[in-house]
């Protein structure tokens, strides 16, 4: 479930508002690009807002979903002068106390060899794991997105 | 689950420009005392819960800053669902001054500034989805109208509404750009509204004639505002949802300057400094509409404006109004004017009537003239993991 309209933006009263125990990792604004129109139509991303409530950082693991065959972890990276995007192996850290953000152009989620379409407004089902042995199951609703595509998502070389 | 943003502690049920009483304002008013009589009231932190019964717009002020945006669909059903379903998250995310998902230009997504969106669906929506709330028809031409189709009808309506300009059209970029694979815009409106004092108190405001504008109206959180506005029969669907007409229309400043001020003052009914009655002497005292002056002609004429809205006349019929001031620049030409919403339970039933009676003698009609017209129902609000018209549309 995602919980929306809970922050103001920053962490700063973000501990207050769970209750003790092992609080995990909140999910908000999460999004998935739309594939209409794209010129690849088997692969696409996952993006969103991860807060960590908690005291200690809680790395996000990996992900699955039955639209996709293939999900992982990535990150842009600047390898010999270039942008590339590839796949990031230790997990997506969430620091204590703060957020971590999925965005186009940083880390994010991939989803490839799609079984299906994604069209603007379906939803996604994403299960995201955790480091702390936390699971969240998403329903994530698909966008369409201005930017240009080989921004975040570049042609396989 | 953990509960939406706003504590009690910080949540007080204390509006500001005229959003009073409907508890739905979180943030902090603060009054400062300077000395014995100087009182300045700080500007408040601003955010607007986007849950709630209804949609979290209506039951307050005109905002400061406004756009309209009404659409044509060019999708199905299911596809104005699936709009339904994105428009909701991102309202969610730009009331609390988050980004939308997907946001381009996300740094302009700013906190407390008041953003409310309010969305509506035109009748032919209907045709779609069965369910019509009746009375939900678009208005027949008046004698006065000069309708232009650009102005006019819609699909879809989205309006956003917020303190500042830059949080309005940003909201509106991100909102009609979800909408593209949905619904492309048919007109946009823009308008603008001051409902604050020199001593940053609440006040009613004015049009660009300088009449205090919106006095008549039922006052919220009472029996007679739910009465009014709020949907209590008709399809299941559309309980606690609302219609709202819109009405551009166009002002001839240069004509009415050509005026005495008591040929204005006739026109209303009412006093332009105070908009007191002309038979008071307080905004809000009653019309006296039997009160004659020494030559036995009534003090509030028979075609004043004042007197033939006022709800005496019109069978107990209530709307519950707000207006945009709106200038429209073409080169170096001017129009100016009115965007007129009216929200009412039931269109045909609370609006037609008091338009055909307006349409037919108010002394106002010589200087306004109404160019577009559109009516929608505004579904009811959502909480969370709700999404806006669910019911009609799951």
């Amino acid at each position: 479930m995602f919980v929306p309209f809970l922050l103001a933006g920053c962490g700063s009263n973000a501990t207050q508002e769970v209750a003790a125990g092992a609080p995990g990792v909140l999910v908000e604004d999460a999004w998935v690009r739309a594939t209409t129109g794209a010129k690849d139509t088997t692969m696409t991303a996952a993006f969103m807002a991860l807060t960590n409530p908690g005291d200690t950082d809680v790395k996000l693991t990996s992900a699955t979903s039955p639209v996709a065959g293939v999900v992982q972890l990535h990150e842009m990276a600047t390898q010999d002068g270039k942008m590339v995007m590839r796949e990031k192996t230790g997990g997506v850290t969430v620091p204590a106390g703060s957020h971590a953000h999925l965005s186009p152009g940083g880390d994010h989620i991939m989803l490839m060899s799609l079984k299906h379409p994604l069209n603007p407004g379906d939803e996604v089902p994403l299960t995201l794991k955790f480091s702390d042995n936390t699971t969240h199951d998403l329903k994530v609703p698909v966008k369409a997105f201005t930017e240009e595509e080989e921004h975040y998502h570049p042609t396989p070389r | 689950m953990t509960t939406p943003t706003n504590g009690p502690s910080r949540r007080r049920v204390l509006g500001f420009g005229g959003v009073a009483a409907t508890g739905v304002v979180a943030g902090a008013t603060g009054v400062v005392a300077f000395g014995a009589d100087r009182t300045t009231v700080q500007p408040p932190a601003r955010a607007v819960s986007p849950y709630g019964t209804h949609q979290a717009g209506i039951a307050l002020g005109a905002p400061a800053s406004a756009e309209l945006v009404a659409f044509k669909l060019t999708t199905d059903r299911a596809g104005l669902g699936r709009l339904m379903r994105l428009w909701t998250n991102d309202i969610v995310a730009l009331a609390d001054g988050r980004p939308a998902p997907g946001d381009t230009a996300p740094e302009l997504a700013v906190a407390n500034k008041g953003l409310t969106v309010t969305v509506g669906f035109g009748p032919r929506v209907f045709d779609l989805t069965g369910q019509r709330p009746a009375g939900l028809d678009d208005l027949p031409a008046m004698r006065h109208d000069r309708l232009e189709a650009g102005w006019s009808g819609g699909d879809l309506l989205v309006m956003v509404g917020a303190d500042d300009a830059v949080s309005v059209v940003h909201a509106v970029r991100r909102l009609v750009a979800d909408a593209k694979p949905f619904a492309t815009p048919v007109w946009r409106q823009t308008g603008f509204w001051d409902s604050t004092g020199p001593n940053g108190e609440p006040v009613t405001g004015r049009n660009l004639f300088g009449q205090v504008d919106g006095t008549g109206n039922p006052a919220f959180g009472t029996p007679e505002f739910d009465r009014t506005v709020w949907s209590a029969d008709g399809p299941d669907w559309f309980r606690d949802g609302t219609t709202l007409v819109v009405r551009r229309i166009r002002m001839n400043l240069d004509t009415w300057d050509e005026l005495t001020r008591s040929e204005q003052e006739r026109a209303v009914g009412r006093k332009l400094s105070t908009g007191a009655p002309l038979t008071g002497t307080a905004e809000h005292d009653d019309l006296d509409l039997e009160a004659r002056d020494a030559d036995g002609r009534p003090v509030i004429a028979q075609n004043a404006h004042a007197r033939l809205s006022h709800h005496s006349e019109n069978d107990g019929r209530r709307i519950f109004r707000k207006g945009l001031n709106y200038v429209h620049d073409t080169g170096a030409t001017r129009e100016s004017g009115l965007i007129f919403l009216s929200h009412q339970a039931d269109i045909a039933g609370q609006f037609l009537p008091l338009l055909t009676r307006l349409d037919a003698v108010d002394a106002l009609n010589e200087w306004t003239t109404t160019i577009g017209s559109a009516v929608f129902a505004l579904p009811p609000g959502f909480r969370p993991g709700e999404w806006l018209g669910q019911k009609l549309l799951s």
